[in-house]
């Protein structure tokens, strides 16, 4: 009804509303921008190599003096077991390297080149290449590799212009015959197939062929000695996560290949934390403000309150400007906060779209500040209920 | 509807360690009935405002018990009370608890809104009889407390009730107001066959047929 709106709005300030309002709106959206500039901003760093996922890491011994003179850079099994254990840890699975030589040929206008080189694999869920361009079947004298994009560099700008040969685009790379022979240790048995360049990866630093080729290559030609892996792979619950980078400082093992995505993921993911908390901090504020002002209002209206229970107004009815004030105020500033961030990508994704960034979904943003407004609203609702229960009794 | 309001044994707490002068009300067993008229009398700070408290559930600090009907009160939820405060029990307390910014018509409309009870037209006569009818519209804050009182009778009787609890209710005003007051409450009274309960200090309400109960 009318008149008690106008009795029980008497001694509200408009200042403490729009305060609340305007912190609550900053809070916001700082935490829905923050969270949707994350959200958009996440591919960049993200699926950069299409061989082998963020959340895979591989890492290694670091190579001293001591492991140069007999030492071992080789996981044992109890050190795997430590690894497994690890809560940040999904899975892991070692390198296999060749127990053979190799050797890869190259015959281009009419000149031979030449090179020893190595093999390694890992289980083949761990590489993500499509099945009909990775695996290996026994008898197919085809096989593809996946190869570092250091060794392309290292060919095209030092190598090749130096010797006089022509640099090489990766998809001209993967055209030519590549002939692999591989030799066993002692000399005696030697087989001959076609390489297959399948990909190059920023991350892999080595020579990948598939795992069913060196399980099989192994039998034949190796010696049977079992070795140490000397590289592991293993698949992270969160990339960036300090835990991690603290396990492999304190047992001076290296993360190998490209690390700049991960740390720029790392870094990227610092910042949105910092933004959030600042955001969730005035937020919390803004509840705060909120609150207080309701009280005081209620507070200063008490006899009002009282007056109108004594009459024999249910307290809903009584509540009911309170209610209206703070739902109305949340949802204001909820509905401008949201707004404001939907302006801020307007400027944000054309910058990057030009870094190939593609964008994310909005409604992660959406639900959190509907969330978070809801828990506004809720908590202060309960405490307006709380007040006029509490106006109904005679001040003594 | 409450047919009769039960005392048992009751007494204030603040009363506990005192010796209080014989009463009617206090630690007996009083009833008061649907359909009489009580003229409470008690000199100041004999605890009347505290007894109408306890009847309209605003205050509970006494020792013993009170029934409605047989039901305990102190068991009632606050809606309980608040279906009572519509619909069995009106109330007029000695503050008057007007709404100062409200003019007395608003304040008048302000319950019998809730309750739809009165029609504009009895309200109007109301105004009338008790002289205040050019006051209509004026903010309660700037009327004389006399005037207050006439206004905050006409409001007390906007709902049905089966008893009407009246707190020093002519207090501020003479003797031929008094008389139409009582009219005015008496005659809503018996059009519901509800009980009239009403305090006073030395200027009581002129009832009719009244027993009168010491405090």
């Amino acid at each position: 009804m009318n008149i008690i709106g106008k009795l029980l709005r008497k001694n509200t300030s408009p200042a403490r509303i729009a305060g609340f309002m305007l912190s609550n709106f900053l809070g916001l959206a700082i935490i829905l921008g923050g969270l949707q500039f994350f959200m958009d901003a996440r591919s960049i760093w993200e699926d950069d190599d299409s061989f082998i996922r963020s959340d895979y890491m591989v890492i290694n011994k670091r190579v001293t003096s001591e492991n140069t003179f007999g030492g071992e850079t080789g996981f044992t099994a109890d050190e795997l077991e430590e690894i497994e254990n690890q809560q940040w840890v999904k899975r892991v699975a070692p390198f296999a390297s060749a127990d053979y030589r190799v050797s890869a040929s190259v015959t281009q206008q009419g000149r031979g080149l030449s090179t020893y080189m190595f093999f390694e694999s890992i289980p083949g869920d761990f590489v993500d290449v499509p099945a009909s361009q990775w695996g290996w079947r026994e008898g197919s004298d085809e096989i593809p590799v996946i190869i570092s994009k250091d060794y392309l560099t290292l060919y095209n700008f030092g190598f090749a212009s130096s010797a006089g040969l022509p640099q090489m685009s990766e998809g001209l790379m993967s055209g030519i015959p590549l002939t692999l022979t591989l030799r066993s240790e002692d000399g005696m048995r030697t087989l001959q197939f076609h390489g297959r360049v399948a990909g190059y990866s920023n991350r892999l630093n080595t020579i990948l062929v598939p795992q069913e080729f060196m399980d099989w290559s192994n039998a034949a030609l190796g010696t049977g000695k079992v070795k140490n892996p000397s590289r592991l792979i293993i698949e992270v619950s969160r990339p960036g996560d300090v835990a991690i980078k603290d396990f492999i400082a304190g047992h001076d093992y290296e993360i190998a290949g490209d690390k700049s995505a991960t740390s720029a993921s790392f870094l990227l993911r610092v910042v949105v934390g910092i933004v959030l908390a600042i955001g969730i901090v005035i937020t919390l504020l803004s509840f705060f403000i909120l609150l207080l002002s309701i009280s005081l209002l209620m507070e200063k209206n008490r006899d009002k309150l009282h007056s109108l229970l004594m009459l024999g107004y249910d307290t809903s009815v009584v509540g009911a400007p309170y209610r209206r004030i703070v739902v109305v105020a949340s949802a204001g500033a909820f509905l401008l906060a949201i707004g404001c961030v939907f302006i801020l990508r307007a400027y944000y994704l054309p910058a990057l779209e030009g870094l190939d960034a593609v964008s994310g979904s909005v409604l992660p943003m959406l639900l959190l500040g509907a969330v978070l407004t809801a828990a506004i609203i809720l908590f202060n609702l309960m405490a307006i209920s709380r007040k006029v229960r509490g106006a109904w009794r005679i001040r003594r | 509807m409450i047919k009769e309001i039960r005392f048992e044994g009751m007494l204030p707490e603040v009363f506990q360690n005192e010796r209080i002068p014989e009463s009617d009300v206090w630690k007996t067993g009083l009833v008061l009935e649907r359909g009489e008229h009580y003229l409470i009398e008690a000199a100041s700070g004999g605890g009347k405002s505290s007894m109408c408290s306890y009847i309209f559930g605003s205050r509970d600090d006494y020792k013993g018990k009170l029934l409605f009907d047989s039901r305990d009160v102190r068991e009632f939820t606050i809606s309980d009370w608040q279906e009572i405060r519509r619909r069995n029990i009106a109330y007029l307390p000695q503050e008057l608890d007007l709404f100062p910014e409200l003019t007395a018509w608003e304040n008048i409309q302000l319950k019998n809104k809730l309750t739809s009870h009165l029609s504009d037209a009895e309200i109007e006569n109301c105004l009338e009889e008790l002289g205040i009818a050019s006051r209509r519209d004026y903010p309660a804050g700037r009327m004389s407390i006399g005037q207050q009182q006439r206004v905050a009778i006409i409001r007390s009787i906007c709902q049905p009730f089966d008893f009407i609890l009246l707190d020093e209710p002519v207090s501020h005003l003479d003797e031929d107001n008094n008389r139409i007051a009582a009219a005015i409450i008496g005659r809503e009274a018996e059009r519901q066959g509800a009980a009239i309960v009403s305090t006073s200090v030395g200027n009581p309400l002129l009832l009719d047929n009244y027993r009168k109960l010491r405090l």
